[in-house]
């Protein structure tokens, strides 16, 4: 066997790189590569206990430079999207209701997909409302303090008092569907109400809808 | 009967593992220490320079939602999203909205001065750190862009990216062997042809897991995603064989990229699919900065030579 072809011909002839410059060059390349290949190659799941291993020591380079990723776009399938309907209680009493991300007024495009990524990765740690309540209960740990952050900026943002969160996974209707105009439901899950806490900023939430909701598709 | 054995037979007539292992450094150092044409690196940084510059104005719009104590993700939640403490951010130190936009702003002249090719070196240094700040603080707001531009980001660190069409060039001359073929600029460009061969592998592997792929429907779900939708691709609902055909050819283009892309008969087919795909995203999913993106590195497997006198004569 013999390694892939270099195409030198593309390029002018080769440069006399001393040796001792070209083993540590080799070394560095090898060990860069090494990292980009082990960051996809160890996630997301499913993937090895050994790569998981191999992943220990490339952590610092890998944080460093940006480079953990998994490069699995649209993979395994493209799935349905995903939204944030909120409702907030204004100051004053009135309601103000609205989505993330909104076509309508998240422009440029740009700033639509970077708010658009916010239920994007939500959807991946919040389980569905039909899901088993112990699944649910381990899961809350994980996404209800991302879900206040989320509350906090919306409040922020909007100069609310109180808000209302849920997360829509939007119906994603086949072909046939389409073709006779037909479409299904979305599907709700209440992620809870969030209230502005005071001076210093922080919020307190609630889960009330999110503890006795049924699925609504 | 004799059985070959790939040891049995080298170019350099040695017949012998030693052999086998002396072609194989051949082979590796002409692939990294042959000198190369820092051309395509000034193309890939007058790109890559002003999509960053985008992407920066569009962080500015936002930069207290994203950056901010009070933003999407609080400072002290980011490491349920990331690795932490290894992903770093300038960002974690700003903790007021003015500290938040210098920061941003310092990430913004980086880039443009990037583009400009104007103190090059230090401003690819200053663009990478600050692409890799932002990203690393507002995990709950990156996506694909962001992974491509650091890539793209590395090499131009690398190598000499700013030798030739920049202003550097212009202040400085083309003195000294500035702009000439070098080591430089062959690892540099190599390190990210090897990175889009593991991108688009990983990509693809990660697709074979998928029924939609092999049923080859999945161009469908992309298409009816209303979310990502800015094109309205639903009339293919009445054409499901373009579908699949579409989907089959993109299922195929990605896992053979990593092979197909290196010979000089198929590689024109897999650059030229390479664009259809990320301009198709683009146009179609809203995505038009992380098809550029992904374009522009595929940017690094095109011939370029810089033109001299002679070719003129």
């Amino acid at each position: 066997m013999r390694p892939p072809p270099a195409d030198h011909s593309e390029f002018s002839p080769r440069q006399p790189v001393p040796r001792p410059v070209r083993l540590l060059l080799s070394l560095v390349i090898l060990v860069y590569l090494t990292g980009v290949i082990i960051a996809p190659l160890s996630g997301p799941p499913p993937a090895s206990e050994l790569s998981q291993l191999m992943l220990q020591p490339f952590r610092p380079l890998l944080g460093a430079l940006y480079l953990g990723h998994g490069y699995r776009f649209f993979a395994p399938n493209p799935g349905p999207g995903h939204s944030l309907r909120w409702t907030i209680t204004m100051p004053d009493g009135s309601t103000k209701a609205g989505s993330t991300p909104d076509a309508k007024t998240d422009w440029p495009r740009l700033l639509y997909h970077r708010r658009f990524m916010v239920p994007e990765k939500l959807a991946a740690l919040v389980p569905p409302v039909d899901a088993p309540p112990e699944i649910r209960a381990r899961a809350r740990g994980d996404w209800l303090p991302l879900v206040k952050g989320v509350a906090g900026n919306l409040l922020r943002t909007h100069g609310g008092d109180r808000i209302t969160l849920e997360l829509i996974e939007h119906y994603l209707p086949g072909p046939d569907e389409v073709a006779e105009g037909r479409s299904g439901p979305d599907m709700i899950t209440p992620l809870g109400t969030f209230a502005r806490g005071g001076s210093s900023g922080r919020f307190g939430g609630s889960l009330p809808q999110a503890e006795g909701a049924t699925p609504r598709r | 009967m004799t059985m070959i054995t790939p040891f049995d037979r080298s170019p350099t007539g040695q017949g012998s593992f030693r052999g086998w292992l002396a072609d194989w450094a051949e082979a590796w150092n002409g692939f990294w220490f042959t000198a190369a044409d820092p051309l395509p690196l000034a193309v890939i940084r007058i790109a890559t320079g002003a999509i960053l510059s985008w992407a920066c104005v569009v962080w500015l719009l936002d930069a207290d939602a994203f950056f901010g104590p009070r933003g999407w993700l609080a400072p002290g939640d980011v490491w349920r999203m990331n690795d932490q403490p290894w992903q770093w951010s300038w960002f974690f130190a700003a903790d007021d909205p003015t500290a938040v936009r210098v920061l941003g702003g310092i990430m913004l002249v980086a880039a443009v001065l990037l583009t400009l090719g104007l103190a090059t070196p230090l401003a690819a240094i200053v663009s990478l750190l600050g692409l890799v700040s932002a990203a690393n603080r507002a995990p709950l707001n990156t996506f694909g862009l962001d992974d491509t531009l650091g890539m793209l980001l590395i090499s131009l660190v690398v190598g000499p990216s700013g030798s030739r069409l920049s202003l550097d060039e212009k202040i400085l001359g083309a003195g000294q062997g500035r702009g000439a073929a070098s080591v430089r600029a062959n690892v540099a460009l190599r390190l990210l042809q090897v990175h889009l061969c593991v991108v688009y592998f990983f990509s693809g592997a990660g697709k074979l897991f998928g029924a939609s792929w092999w049923e080859g429907t999945a161009l469908w779900g992309a298409a009816a995603n209303l979310q990502y939708q800015t094109l309205d691709l639903t009339g293919l609902a009445r054409h499901p064989l373009v579908v699949n055909a579409i989907t089959l050819a993109t299922l195929f283009w990605e896992v053979a990229y990593a092979a197909l892309i290196w010979p000089r008969l198929t590689r024109p087919v897999f650059l030229a699919m390479a664009v259809a795909v990320h301009l198709g995203i683009g146009l179609a999913m809203g995505m038009m900065e992380f098809g550029l993106a992904m374009i522009v590195a595929n940017l690094a497997f095109l011939q370029a030579r810089t033109p001299t006198r002679t070719d003129f004569a």
